[in-house]
């Protein structure tokens, strides 16, 4: 049946001073984007030194090789120690190259959001600085050395040595660069809204641990000789929980690490690929939803939502995965504690628990139950009654038309 | 069900477990552990809960050409938020979206509402239904969708264009028949009264002379003058040759226009307008008058579509014992591909029917879709005009309808046969 039907509204017209809209340039600034954002880079920094303070500092980091380099040309680098890191101790050796990484993906970042004759310009300056830096001195004493002597001839010897510092600098920053790959095209994915930045970040991370894990592996270890043993490696058997939930203890540090780094991960490639997201579907809206105090409200829910499940559920997985770490552990102990026997114990020992095999059936147990679960516990329900007890903060429910008239 | 970003985290984290069980490297295993959590966790919650969805429409008819307000109402009476909820109002395709959008996304918190306002123009006349409304329930990090549908439809009929006809040109040439409503001195449906007879069932009692029943005893009722209108009957030809041109211009759209535009304007002057669609069969809509017979004229030119091949002779000859005698007869006919047109207005004028045939011409029409060589379209067109002026010989009123005319401007070409 028809019936009266309001105009779409308009904050323009409705919300006065402020009045928030869907445009990017609005929505960049809100908290929520901001937030987002902001977990995302500090997920991203963490991943990276968890990463490099688990495997690299100490055993294939960079100063190691810058070292190595200086000592095969007997000459110092040109990159200062204070910015490489070199002389510093443990993770040490990574603040300052993560500033700079964080710096340089920040300037890719606002790079990327200049107009493409302002890019085009900067890009042109950057290789222009580059050549000039490479051979700019050469072809300046080369040219001037034949224009005085009034001969025409090859660089000199001397004068090819001023190729040596440029090459050296270029080459300490290309290693500098791979070391903070993922730094940097984190930051510019996350800051510039990028996918395929991200997708770069994630992607090195995990190539660098399945290559890392490949080169660990004994039989290949033991072929790279003196080289692979530079590499550190993690113990294939589970020393004892130290860290655990509700009195059980669960799993060892270094699991507990590895798990940050899972986690890290996931947290950095959810909330990242969650703003993109969320701004793509705000740009792809028409001017007039743009405007749209319901598509603004909706955007909040949306947003809000994201944060609390990048939070909420993020932490649960955590916390399931430690679970299913130790699962072998809490269920030893239950029977240990209920039956009193030593059976308990006795398998605990056995050397088919400590190795994988027996920690990856109990974990698949144990993720099989949670999946299982499902089935049984109504999660919506209890969700929903969790919802339903707190506060609520309910705007204001939209009441008739808020404004006149509309040139559509 | 998973998405694809699901299923490869899924199979990555199992991936993931046996490599790293092969070579015994924990951060693999726990990497994979990881994503297979990530799975089971976000699992637990899924579907949006209990969503109401309403729809109000600015009107349930249109003329072509209108906008349409559409407003859907979107509410959550469930407990729980509806975690990331697309809705897609369905709306036909012949339709186009003016101002908002027919999508949103949200997420309703427990007894929320949303409402999706947009503006729909209507540039094809027909019968339609806007919805379902899909709907389709996300997990926040998409590993899960379900997609269903809320089965709520709204109807809506948009006529044809009612275009403006000169009423100068139409008296000039048919003075007495097109005077508008006089009295005739016959009994039937009109305002002023003509006898008193006995009641008979099914008389409204309305009509019921209540002081000839105290003076007589028995039922009368009061019998009005029939209102002398004119029985306008338009034939519209919707054969398969009609679509010839493109969706918006074509003989057919030209048609229902016309047909529109003069059922407006007879029935304005309170004359009777019959329609007769023939095509793949044969619609008719006896003569009447007023908002009603209005509204069934319009409701059917909508739904004309164009089919079937059905000559005019045939329409003619079912048809013409119905015609009031000597009433106008509009045949509206591309008059193509029917070699009975000059034998069927030939039957139509030797009854004493003043005969108009409106022709759209298809070979413009076609010419707005293809390129027709200009010689054959020179002789297509002779052989068009000798059509039509053989009508024209017959004695009909023939209009030769160009794409780019305007109807009363058409109209105006009948002074030249």
């Amino acid at each position: 049946m028809a019936s009266e039907v309001g105009v779409q509204s308009d904050v323009t017209m409705t919300g006065g001073v402020g009045a928030r809209t869907l445009h990017l340039k609005l929505l960049r600034k809100q908290w929520q984007i901001l937030a987002l954002q902001i977990v995302a880079t500090v997920a991203l920094i963490a991943m990276y030194l968890e990463v490099v303070s688990t495997y690299v500092v100490g055993s294939i980091d960079h100063t190691m090789l810058f070292d190595s380099i200086e000592l095969i040309i007997g000459d110092q680098l040109p990159l200062g120690d204070w910015l490489t890191g070199e002389g510093r101790e443990g993770l040490g050796r990574f603040f300052v190259p993560l500033v700079l990484g964080l710096t340089i993906g920040g300037g890719m970042a606002f790079l990327a959001f200049q107009s493409p004759q302002t890019q085009q310009r900067i890009k042109l300056g950057f290789i222009i600085t580059m050549i000039v830096m490479l051979v700019g001195r050469l072809i300046i004493s080369w040219l001037t050395g034949m224009l005085f002597s009034f001969d025409l001839r090859l660089p000199s010897d001397s004068e090819l040595q001023t190729l040596q510092w440029p090459l050296l600098m270029i080459m300490s920053l290309v290693i500098l660069f791979i070391y903070l790959l993922p730094v940097i095209m984190g930051t510019r994915g996350i800051w510039g809204l990028s996918r395929r930045s991200i997708a770069w970040a994630i992607g090195f991370t995990l190539i660098f641990l399945g290559i890392h894990a490949i080169l660990t592996f004994p039989l290949i270890k033991g072929q790279l000789g003196s080289y692979g043993a530079q590499f550190a490696t993690l113990e294939s058997q589970v020393s004892n929980p130290t860290i655990g939930l509700f009195g059980f203890k669960l799993v060892t540090q270094e699991q507990f690490n590895l798990i940050a780094i899972a986690i890290l991960i996931m947290v950095f490639q959810e909330s990242s690929y969650g703003v993109i997201r969320y701004l793509e579907y705000a740009y792809r809206l028409p001017e007039s939803c743009k405007r749209d105090p319901e598509y603004v409200r909706q955007m909040d829910n949306l947003l809000n939502g994201h944060l609390r499940h990048t939070i909420g559920f993020l932490g649960l997985t955590a916390i399931a995965t430690m679970v299913a770490l130790g699962f072998h552990s809490v269920l030893l102990e239950l029977v240990s504690n209920t039956t009193g026997s030593q059976w308990a114990g006795q398998v605990s020992e056995s050397i088919e628990l400590t190795l994988t095999y027996g920690l990856v059936i109990s974990a698949l147990m144990f993720l099989s139950l949670m999946a299982v679960m499902r089935f049984f516990i109504p999660w919506q329900r209890v969700w929903g009654l969790i919802q339903s007890r707190l506060p609520s903060n309910e705007t204001a429910q939209d009441t008739g038309k808020e404004f006149a008239q509309i040139d559509i | 069900m998973w998405t694809r970003k699901a299923s490869f985290t899924f199979t990555g984290g199992i991936s993931l477990i046996l490599i790293g069980m092969m070579i015994s490297n924990h951060q693999m295993m726990i990497l994979g552990f990881a994503f297979v959590a990530f799975i089971v966790v976000n699992s637990w919650i899924s579907g949006h809960g209990d969503v109401e969805v309403q729809r109000k429409l600015s009107a349930d008819n249109l003329y072509k050409g209108d906008d349409l307000y559409v407003e859907l109402l979107i509410t959550n009476r469930s407990n729980r938020k509806t975690q990331l909820l697309e809705v897609y109002d369905n709306i036909p395709h012949e339709m186009k979206l003016r101002s908002g959008l027919n999508q949103m996304q949200l997420n309703l918190r427990p007894g929320e509402s949303a409402r999706i306002r947009y503006v729909l123009r209507c540039p094809l006349r027909g019968h339609y239904s806007i919805g379902p409304v899909s709907l389709r329930a996300r997990n926040t990090f998409n590993l899960g969708v379900e997609e269903m549908y809320v089965d709520h439809h709204s109807d809506i009929v948009i006529f044809p264009q009612i275009k403006d006809i000169e009423e100068a040109f139409l008296r000039s040439r048919t003075p007495k028949m097109y005077t508008g409503a006089t009295t005739l001195r016959t009994p039937g449906q009109g305002s002023e009264f003509y006898s008193l007879r006995e009641y008979v069932p099914g008389d409204p009692f309305k009509n019921i002379n209540w002081k000839a029943y105290a003076r007589t005893g028995e039922l009368m009722v009061n019998e009005k003058c029939r209102d002398a209108v004119t029985d306008l009957y338009i034939l519209l030809d919707s054969r398969d040759v009609a679509r010839i041109g493109t969706v918006l211009k074509n003989p057919l759209e030209m048609s229902c226009v016309s047909s529109a535009s003069l059922a407006a304007f007879f029935i304005q002057r309170r004359d009777s307008v019959a329609l007769a669609i023939y095509g793949d069969g044969l619609s008719y809509l006896p003569p009447d008058t007023g908002d009603k017979q209005y509204f069934k004229l319009l409701s059917a030119l909508a739904g004309v579509t164009p089919k079937g091949n059905m000559p005019l002779q045939a329409v003619t000859n079912s048809l013409s014992g119905r015609f009031s005698r000597g009433s106008p007869v509009f045949i509206i006919s591309s008059c193509e591909g029917d070699g009975t047109v000059p034998a069927a207005v030939r039957d139509l004028v030797g009854r004493g029917h003043e005969v108009t045939v409106l022709s759209p011409s298809s070979i413009d029409f076609e010419r707005l879709v293809s390129r027709i060589p200009r010689m054959s379209y020179e002789v297509l067109k002779l052989e068009r005009q000798n059509r039509l002026t053989t009508l024209a010989g017959s004695g009909a009123q023939v209009i030769d309808w160009m794409p780019d005319m305007d109807l009363s401007q058409a109209l105006m070409q009948v002074r030249g046969y």
